[in-house]
């Protein structure tokens, strides 16, 4: 009877699991939402409220002084301030999606949309007069950026208009004035062209005029600063706006100030966006190797010591425009929203009034991160700007518009497919009017479909789906142990239950955060969900059909192929240096260690250090590359060469992973086997084919495919050197599937993606499986 | 393969104004140590250090006693189902764990363990890549010393523990290895989990010093360096195990 106390066993740690969980559940079901529209002036209940920013570690002490003085002044209210430093989107939306938003948290463009069209923000300004908010007191442009048909969904906290930042030291070298207010386009150019500079006469430039990143949101404004627009003034469509002749004409201009005129930098990395790449433009424009730079409020945060310690002579000048007196300026804003979820709304309203404040505003102005939404902070943080720069932005607010980002849905696809059609013309070379007209037909269709969808969103609930997913698993499982205990024969029942037992610790902990969200992630394959509303409408095998004509994805699957055929080189040379090293004499713990360095080292400072090694102009490789006499690569910059500069970048990596297997391998054989090989005269390289190899073959074998199966899943590395591209060249799958779940919410379509690359990579694994296993019996 | 790291360290030694200098130098003016005193007290690094330790603890000890079980299990056990149940376990590694994520958030949260250390570490008690690193390295110990014992009438348990693990050490030292520096340098589902500060993480800890005005290279790098110094020792300490391999020659039947 012995298998029956282990089966008992192995159904005794399932429930144990799971029993915890069960009653937590319970606890958790009946959340009571207040709906009184109205601030009681009464004392608050004894509560707490969650409040999320994006705030540094800098910033952190700032808004936590505020949570604090707001528990002054409502000391039955406890204030959780949550700082999400980056990846604020995915934690907003999962949040969104296990029912556990925060009360108040800040809000900036890419989202608003999206959570305004399915009624998840609280309207605010009914509040406002109870709150003692003056809609007067702040700038209108930015106020307008949160307004919806007359709704209000966030409370202002800060905003940015774009201009440009200039190094007045190389203006002053290059004798030219300095940008007047009233600029125009020709004005910028010849600039430019008078500050792009050969300094060490190689025949390239080494000092650029200005900077141009493919980033939507730099160049918007400057399309409207030429009277063009991307959507029409409705926002239904981009027909005839998005091909009109003024629109075409700025975005010529700013490509030719690459592919013609060769002012600005070849575009190296993508990472500028993501605070900033040192060899991006930030960096060179801090370096003085890049006079003026488009850039927003945010720059000056950093760049504020370097204008302190007197390294950067820097002003701003306003937008150039097209003709004199044409302003034209965007505004991007921030501010602090209230979640239709939250228990206690009314307080919450107060605390996020209450955060856009007055006396909030001047608390954050002491070390400012950002412009004030309140016209009179902003003054007062204007005059304690020594440098006269804050003065220049604040003015700038008079010609800041809305960004269409804040008004359509879906916008991170728009901006990609914007992004992607301008790429066509900077690195293919494809005629503008035609890869415009393209992207508008593609745009229009989204925003077609995206309208006739169904706009009833099902209110938030706790999401209890997966716990259904969770217990079904299990009584299937339990039935499928116990079926097949009963079904075995009595002689290998002690057999089975034996190596149940031994597996099931571990069954334990895939089954339940692996296994089911995996069959959930199935689920979800056939249907569409956007993660943040609880709809999930079955669409029968329509992802995978759509997939099928995806040119994008087939493109990353290719991108992900050639890409992991990096792994057999890598593996070649992290076993050349395994036996280098395996050698037990002193010095050899060293080398180890270096050769084991990068793949713990930050996977920033790598990124980092590669792109300025791969920098065409500045960088290691080509410099060493031009040493030997050798042509200088175009490496991250040309669509051509970018997914081999990250094999090659991999592979480096990886030694350190491979090196160590290998090491642990190479010590499993015994030392028995080259004893009685140099007993027969076997010389090192028989030794190395006939005992080394083949004995090792289970490590091989295992680094083979744990190499294999993490290149296809490559992520990070795409992430942040090139964001996929130039040109989708560094497309790769699992980057594809981010970028389809959490920028553009297709929670279902991105799921048939991983189930497809999951049947590929499981059918590579299973054919290396075979093909060594073949090999182990012909030896 | 040293430039990174030498990157790293001389960047967390520079002031603000030197790290952007282009073409970017190498080595520092003056040498900063403020940076690390403060970067390490402008948050609660210590509280930080605390919980990733914990977390990390409880992990690798979990993830060397399941993962060896269940290697153990799919080298030497012969029972029905089993090559179905590896080739199972195997393809939980195959699919990305973006997609995976929020629905083993949502299993967490309905858990009620949002911030809490449960969140942090029972996901991951046991590691698939940890189970098949150890079964191939089971697969090549000759199977005459289990033998022997099993004609002693050892259990499977005793040919587990008292033949199997002993033999193991280079393979286990490797696990607890990575298992450590992925448990350490885990981001993203510390992260999603937790919100308090009093339970985030030190790789948590570290991203706090970038924002979108952008990085603060010198604090940020200096508790990387920080951060990063327990695994070097811990790869230290333990190289000598991979090094030692087995002394096979000294437990002849």
């Amino acid at each position: 009877m012995r298998y029956t106390v282990r089966s008992g066993l192995v159904i005794v740690t399932f429930l144990w699991a799971l029993g915890p969980a069960q009653i937590i559940a319970q606890e958790r079901s009946s959340p009571s939402t207040g709906s009184n529209p109205i601030v009681s002036t009464e004392r608050p209940p004894k509560i707490t409220l969650r409040v999320a920013t994006w705030a540094s570690a800098e910033e952190f002490e700032l808004e936590q002084r505020m949570a604090e003085r707001f528990m002054q002044l409502y000391p039955e209210i406890t204030v959780e301030h949550e700082s999400i430093p980056s990846s604020y989107r995915e934690k907003i939306l999962a949040a969104y999606a296990a029912g556990t938003v925060p009360d108040v948290f800040l809000l900036d463009s890419p989202i608003i949309p999206a959570l305004m069209n399915r009624g998840l923000l609280v309207n605010l300004s009914p509040y406002e007069p109870q709150t003692g908010i003056d809609p007067d007191d702040y700038y209108e442009a930015v106020r307008a950026v949160f307004l919806n048909n007359g709704e209000l969904l966030a409370f202002p906290k800060d905003f940015t208009p774009l201009l440009i930042y200039y190094n007045r030291a190389l203006f002053r070298k290059a004798n030219l004035p300095y940008p007047s207010e009233d600029w125009t386009w020709d004005d910028f150019l010849s600039a430019a062209k008078a500050l792009t500079l050969d300094e060490d006469g190689d025949g390239k430039p080494d000092q650029f005029g200005s900077a141009f990143d493919n980033k939507l949101y730099l160049w918007q404004p400057w399309i409207w600063t030429n009277g063009g627009d991307l959507f029409a003034p409705d926002g239904t469509t981009t027909k005839g706006v998005l091909t009109s002749e003024k629109t075409l004409e700025a975005f010529q201009f700013l490509v030719d100030l690459r592919v013609k005129h060769g002012v600005t930098p070849p575009m190296v990395g993508v990472g500028n966006s993501r605070g900033g790449a040192i060899q991006g433009t930030v960096g060179m424009f801090y370096g003085g190797r890049l006079a003026m730079m488009p850039s927003g409020r945010w720059a000056y945060v950093r760049m504020r010591p370097y204008l302190q310690s007197g390294d950067l002579d820097v002003g701003v000048a306003p937008l150039p425009s097209r003709f004199k007196g044409q302003k034209s300026n965007v505004i991007y804003a921030a501010g602090w929203s209230v979640s239709k979820s939250s228990p206690h709304r009314e307080w919450a309203v107060r605390l996020a009034a209450f955060l856009s404040s007055e006396e909030a505003q001047l608390i954050r102005a002491e070390s400012p991160i950002g412009i004030p939404s309140l016209k009179k902070v902003a003054a007062i943080q204007a005059s304690n700007d020594p440098f006269g720069i804050e003065q220049v932005f604040m003015e700038e607010a008079a010609f800041g518009r809305q960004s269409w980002g804040t008004k359509i849905d879906d916008f991170s696809r728009i901006e990609y497919i914007l992004e992607s059609a301008l790429d066509r013309t900077l690195f293919g070379n494809e005629p503008l009017p035609v890869v415009m007209e393209k992207a508008s037909q593609e745009i229009d269709q989204l925003i077609a479909t995206n309208a006739a969808q169904s706009k009833d969103f099902a209110p938030l609930s706790g999401n209890s789906q997966i716990m259904g997913f969770l217990y079904w698993g299990c009584l299937l499982v339990l039935i499928g142990v116990g079926a097949s205990i009963v079904s075995v024969r009595r002689k290998h029942r002690y057999e089975l239950t034996t190596g149940l037992s031994f597996i099931t610790p571990s069954f334990v902990v895939l089954f339940v955060f692996v296994l089911i969200p995996l069959v959930f992630s199935l689920y979800l394959s056939f249907h569409q969900w956007d993660i943040i509303s609880s709809n999930k409408p079955f669409v029968g095998t329509s992802n995978f059909e759509a997939l099928l004509s995806d040119a994008q994805f087939w493109k990353a699957i290719s991108n992900t192929f050639i890409y992991t055929l990096h792994v057999p080189i890598g593996m070649v040379i992290s076993l050349g240096i395994a036996l280098l090293l395996s050698k037990n004499t002193r010095g050899m713990a060293f080398w180890r260690m270096i050769f084991f360095l990068p793949s713990v080292s930050s996977m920033v400072a790598i990124a980092m250090v590669w792109q300025w090694m791969y920098h065409p102009e500045f960088g290691l490789v080509n410099y060493g590359l031009r040493f030997f006499g050798l042509p200088p690569g175009t490496w991250l910059t040309d669509p051509k060469t970018a997914l081999i500069s990250l094999m090659i970048v991999n592979i480096w990596i990886s030694i350190g992973y491979q090196m160590v297997i290998f090491l642990a391998g190479l010590k499993g054989i015994p030392s028995t086997y080259y004893d009685a090989a140099r007993v027969d005269g076997a010389n090192w390289w028989h030794q190395f084919v006939h005992i080394t190899l083949p004995l090792l073959r289970p490590t091989t074998l295992f680094i083979l495919v744990t190499s294999v199966i993490s290149s296809f899943q490559v992520f990070t590395l795409v992430f942040i050197m090139t964001e996929g591209g130039p040109l989708d060249a560094t497309e790769v799958v699992v980057h594809n599937i981010y970028r389809n779940a959490y920028d553009f919410l297709q929670m279902g379509y991105a799921s048939a993606m991983a189930w497809i690359l999951f049947l590929i990579v499981g059918a590579i694994t299973w054919l290396q499986f075979r093909i060594t296993r073949k090999r182990v019996t012909y030896s | 393969m040293l430039i990174p790291f030498i990157w790293m360290v001389s960047t967390s030694l520079m002031s603000e104004v030197e790290v952007y200098q282009f073409p970017p130098r190498l080595f520092p003016k003056e040498i900063k140590w403020s940076n690390y005193t403060g970067a390490l007290t402008m948050l609660p690094f210590g509280r930080f250090f605390l919980n990733t330790f914990l977390v990390t603890t409880i992990a690798v000890l979990g993830q060397l006693i399941t993962c060896s079980m269940a290697a153990y299990a799919f080298a030497r056990l012969r029972f029905k189902g089993r090559d179905g149940l590896f080739a199972l376990f195997m393809s939980t590694m195959m699919v990305p764990s973006i997609v995976t994520l929020i629905p083993a958030y949502l299993i967490v949260a309905t858990f009620g363990w949002m911030n809490s250390y449960w969140a942090l570490f029972t996901p991951i008690l046991t590691s698939v890549w940890g189970i098949f690193l150890l079964r191939q390295f089971f697969l090549t110990i000759p199977t005459s010393y289990e033998e022997a014992a099993r004609l002693e009438g050892a259990s499977e348990w005793t040919v587990y523990w008292k033949v199997i693990l002993p033999l193991s050490r280079p393979a286990l030292a490797t696990l607890a290895v990575f298992a450590f520096m992925n448990t350490w340098k885990d981001f993203l589902w510390p992260l999603l989990v937790t919100s308090k500060n009093d339970m985030r993480t030190l790789e948590v800890g570290i991203a706090m010093f970038s924002s979108l005005q952008g990085t603060n290279w010198p604090f940020q790098m200096a508790a990387a360096v920080v951060v990063l110094l327990p695994i070097l020792i811990l790869f230290m300490a333990t190289q000598r195990y991979f090094i030692e391999g087995i002394s096979l020659s000294g437990i002849k039947s």
